[in-house]
């Protein structure tokens, strides 16, 4: 069966709210249901809606380390929006659809590796849960992915920072000037997958134009070249020129144009929270470009074709940032990364990272093992203070999915080890093996280990 | 003692229930003056039965679904209002459609003025081309009629004689190019429907009764008979929601089903779950239009007692067409009537000329007549499975858009299939075995549909909408839009203003009694933020009064 049809999956969650005036309430998404019910888009012959679907545990387990568990850290909310994007995946794999988009919330693409709270409006990580669903129920492995929020996608950078076969591109407003202050030119990942993550920090103020100019100039070639068996857009509306959060001029006409150009096979929504001036056109306008369907109709009521201008000055920035960073792409095989990044058994980093709906700070240090056969495990201790409770301390191993034998082992002997010291310098260990979709946590106080397999 | 009468293309089916006990039952063909086969029907039920002892009288009707189908109606001119969003060349209704500017949004706030001179060339085209009837629809004009009002105040202003139907009036839920198909239905069969209550209302007191008229609608409830009250496309497949019906005031409650009516060339397939018939989750499909009108999930399949057998090649294949009767019965081709006759599994028709026909159809392939019998059975039945089982599929695929319709998604099976119309009595047995359930004829099955109008209750909604930023309130079914004068306004209140309206309906038909026993099916409150503050509130409730029937054949003493 290979169909030509855009499947859709409508999850406003209209009795789940972050608080009841948080930006993640219950009529976020209310205005962009009245547009697409009015227009009939259901009933479209390109559509096919499909009924949400609930995430395992464990497809979350997978990707990220929950502290302390998978539970405490989703309502039922994020596991209907996650298992709604897999739903998707599912779907395409299966050629019931061409293509997908996952209109749901709560959002997910501030949500890392580690999991102590909710951070940027994100609990939970969609897209990566998709990405690590798909390796392991359909065998894909090189997956791209284009996040078009006007915040840097960082939860799903840090996720895929040593994965060479997932690449990132965000673009989004300078980290200077927005939350979470990160995605700047020089994250470009780590040693071992060096340029699979691009970002593309825009001025505040920046319109159609540019935004055009770095698709067409960095995104699309990029992709292509990379030869991604799918392409997932992360699909923040927050871009448009009345979104409260961000200040960016793009219009729903233009994230109409990117999707039609860049036709990824799954669109998931992120942030977009001009809930009543923006996210009806604009998700209307995306439903319609996925569709192949005519979106030149749509249009908000308070623009006109010619409405915003950018300065000859900023367009050449963005122009030479755009140069450059395809220079670094284009060169990514002949870099000396011992220069960047050091010799050694482990390349690491260390990372503050805040939360900003928790209040939660973490401190982490990162290690990638540095091997010549695989992508290296990575170990993570991370410790985590919210007010004046104790502080959290985990210890945590991820085993990639390409891993090589002997980095399996070594994986399994560290997380032992860990386990085997007495004294208590971390409260809970963790081990994820990608390899085998082996998810292993355990709680040292109370002596308790729990294994999950798929 | 009540009546329930349906009104079929081919037959007129009645039925007098006495006390939960069906006293007698009529089937008469249906004649081209509806009131002579109405009147037929109600002598042969009403044998020694004093007029004055009928309460209740409940008609079900094909007709406005087969005027549909043979598109017998006047041609209806549209003037529709879509503004922006999707490309007006989706807007093809195979009539002189005309597109004018203005719009509103979700809010129902005009973000493009109406421009009069487009309004008149409008009106002008439409007249010289001959038309008198206009539907008029705006998109969102559910959330302000304003601009469906004002172009229809127009058009009447120019031509006092045209009948004008407006979106708003018509169908409240959202869904314009719905919208736009129920509005220029309704506006196309309003004459027809008049004709038919007119005939009604002459047939009851012709024979004296005096009890009150109820006509079912598509989603298994009633409302009375009137020229003015309700929408005659509410009675399209008021037919198969009879059938529906019937069979459940004929099994135990609580039961789930699969309700399966063979007829000679359709078979029409719906669910009762748990002792409720299933609603359609969206509008229901008139041949090939969606429209917004709510109805019992129905399902027909193109297959029946009558449909054509042939061999083509080495193929044994099934049509969907009729081309007479089945050839037991001195038809020209082969049916599945055929087939069953030869398996004893009917005793309908000519055994030798079933045979007959069986063999004419394996003899080249070396295929016995029972063999053959046995394939045409099969292919029926394989048939008529699958689409069981998609409807099932379908049911639990259901799209949900609160956490909680995700978490309470159930999975049920049915227990028994349940064969009402002539031709189940052959098949049935072999579906039921299929998806592993009992099988079921139930008494009366052949006026299944009449019993089902009989026992069929009136049903109440009210969907209101409040917009307390706006400061307005809409009533879907109503379509009435009007301003909110209390401040704050709160959930309670809200619920408060939807039960008035529940009311209000009530007594507009009649139905106060009703309105004992609500529920409330929907309560979703949007607190609205702007920069920060909260500015509002929009309630969405749903009211209705309870779904069900009167009660269960055999059950006595219920009704
Ligand atoms: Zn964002
Ligand atoms: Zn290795």
């Amino acid at each position: 069966m290979n169909s030509d049809k855009t499947g859709l999956i409508f999850f406003p969650a209209f009795d789940w709210a972050i608080s009841p005036t948080h930006p993640e309430r219950e009529e976020r998404l209310l205005y962009t249901r009245d547009q697409i019910f009015e227009e009939g888009v259901m009933d479209l012959p390109q559509i096919k809606e499909y009924a949400p679907r609930l995430a395992t545990l464990h497809d979350i387990a997978r990707t990220h380390f929950c502290v302390p568990r998978v539970q405490s850290q989703v309502t039922e909310a994020h596991l209907i929006a996650a298992g709604s994007t897999l739903q998707l995946g599912d779907s395409i794999i299966n050629k019931e659809i061409k293509n997908g988009f996952a209109l749901v919330r709560p959002p997910g693409h501030h949500a890392m590796r580690v999991v102590h709270g909710n951070r940027g409006f994100c609990s939970i990580n969609n897209e990566a849960i998709l990405v690590e669903y798909l390796r392991r129920r359909h065998g894909i492995k090189k997956i791209a992915i284009v996040d078009s929020d006007a915040h840097h996608g960082d939860g799903t950078q840090d996720i895929f920072y040593h994965d060479p076969d997932v690449l990132f591109i965000s673009f989004h407003q300078d980290g200077r000037t927005i939350f979470p202050g990160t995605g700047f030119t020089h994250e470009l990942g780590g040693p071992g997958a060096y340029a699979r993550t691009l970002n593309v920090p825009l001025p505040p103020g920046t319109t159609d134009d540019t935004f055009m100019y770095v698709v067409d100039n960095l995104v699309l070639p990029v992709v292509k070249e990379f030869q991604p068996e799918i392409i997932i857009n992360s699909a923040g509306q927050d871009n448009h020129y009345t979104d409260p959060l961000g200040s960016m001029r793009f219009t729903a006409r233009a994230y109409a144009d990117f999707t039609k150009k860049l036709k990824p096979h799954l669109a998931v929504l992120e942030g977009g929270y001009a809930i009543e001036s923006a996210l009806p056109y604009v998700n209307l306008a995306i439903i319609l470009a996925l569709a192949g369907a005519d979106y030149s109709y749509v249009m908000e009521p308070d623009y006109w074709p010619g409405r915003f201008k950018e300065s000859p000055d900023r367009i050449s920035n963005v122009h030479r940032m755009v140069d450059q960073l395809l220079e670094t792409w284009e060169k990514r095989d002949q870099v000396d990364l011992q220069k960047i990044f050091g010799t050694g058994k482990f390349y690491q980093r260390k990372k503050s990272i805040y939360y900003d709906t928790d209040y939660i700070e973490e401190d982490q240090l990162e290690k990638v093992r540095l091997c010549p056969d695989c992508p290296g495990y990575i170990v993570i201790e991370s410790r985590a203070e919210r007010g004046y409770r104790e502080p959290v301390r985990i210890f945590a191993v991820s085993i990639p999915f390409q891993a090589c034998n002997s980095c399996q082992s070594e994986a399994y002997d560290l997380y032992e080890e860990f386990k085997r010291k007495t004294e208590r310098s971390f409260d809970y260990l963790y081990l994820q093996d990608k390899s085998t979709d082996t998810c292993i946590s355990y709680d040292k106080k109370k002596q308790k280990e729990w294994i999950t397999e798929g | 003692m009540y009546i329930g009468i349906d009104v079929g293309g081919t037959c007129t089916d009645a039925v007098l229930l006495d006390n939960g006990l069906v006293m007698a039952t009529a089937k008469v063909p249906s004649s081209d003056n509806i009131l002579t086969s109405l009147l037929k029907a109600l002598d042969q039920i009403m044998k020694g039965v004093p007029a004055e002892l009928i309460e209740r009288v409940v008609f079900s009707t094909t007709l406005i679904t087969n005027l549909i189908a043979e598109k017998k109606y006047d041609p209806v001119g549209l003037i529709l209002i879509p503004g922006p969003g999707l490309s007006h060349a989706h807007y093809q209704y195979n009539t002189d459609t005309y597109i004018i500017s203005g719009a509103i949004d979700y809010r129902g706030r005009e973000i493009m003025p109406l421009r009069h001179e487009e309004i008149q060339n409008a009106v002008n085209n439409l007249s010289a081309k001959g038309y008198k009837k206009v539907a008029v629809v705006g998109k969102f004009s559910v959330r302000n009629n304003k601009h469906e009002k004002e172009v229809a105040s127009r058009v009447k202003q120019y031509n006092p004689d045209w009948q004008v139907e407006m979106g708003h009036q018509v169908a409240g839920q959202l869904s314009f190019p719905r919208r736009v198909v129920s509005t220029m239905l309704t506006c196309a069969t309003r004459d027809k429907y008049s004709f038919f209550v007119d005939s009604v209302n002459e047939a009851l007191s012709r024979r004296g009764i005096k009890g009150t008229v109820y006509i079912l609608k598509a989603d298994g409830g009633t409302m009375p008979l009137s020229k003015v009250a309700g929408m005659p496309i509410e009675t399209i497949f008021s037919g198969p929601a009879a059938s529906t019906l019937g069979v459940q005031a004929l099994i135990p409650p609580g039961e789930t089903s699969v309700v399966v009516d063979i007829g000679g060339t359709t078979t029409d397939l719906a669910l009762i779950l748990s002792g409720q018939p299933l609603l359609s989750s969206r509008g229901a499909r008139v041949y090939d239009q969606l429209t917004q009108v709510r109805a019992l999930a129905v399902k027909s399949v193109p297959v029946g007692g009558d449909s054509v057998v042939e061999r083509v090649g080495k193929e044994i294949l099934l049509y969907s067409e009729r081309l007479g009767a089945p050839y037991c019965l001195g038809g020209p081709m082969p049916t599945p009537t055929d087939a069953l006759r030869v398996l004893g599994l009917t005793n309908l028709g000519n055994l030798d000329k079933a045979c007959e026909a069986m063999e004419s159809i394996g003899q080249p392939l070396g295929m016995s007549c029972n063999d053959v019998a046995s394939y045409v059975t099969n292919l029926v039945v394989d048939m008529i499975v699958q689409e069981i089982e998609m409807m099932f599929l379908q049911w639990q695929q259901e799209p949900a858009y609160r956490v909680w319709e995700v978490l309470q998604k159930r999975k049920e099976r049915p227990r028994t299939v349940v064969g009402v119309g002539g031709g189940a009595a052959g098949f049935i047995t072999q579906i039921a075995a299929r998806i592993g359930c009992y099988p079921v004829i139930p008494p009366y099955a052949r006026v299944a549909n009449a019993i089902g109008a009989a026992v069929a209750l009136p049903t109440l909604q009210v969907s209101l909408r409040a917009d307390t930023e706006q400061g307005y309130y809409t009533v879907e079914e109503e379509g009435y839009q009007g301003k909110i004068d209390k401040d704050p306004f709160s959930e309670e209140d809200a619920l408060l203003l939807a039960n008035e309206w529940l009311r209000k309906r009530a007594e507009n038909y009649g139905l106060e009694t009703m309105i004992e026993k609500t529920e409330v099916t929907r309560k979703d409150v949007f607190t609205m933020v702007r920069n920060w503050v909260t500015t509002g509130r929009i309630y969405d409730i749903c009211v209705q009064t309870s779904r069900g029937i009167m009660g269960h054949i055999g059950s006595r003493g219920g009704f």
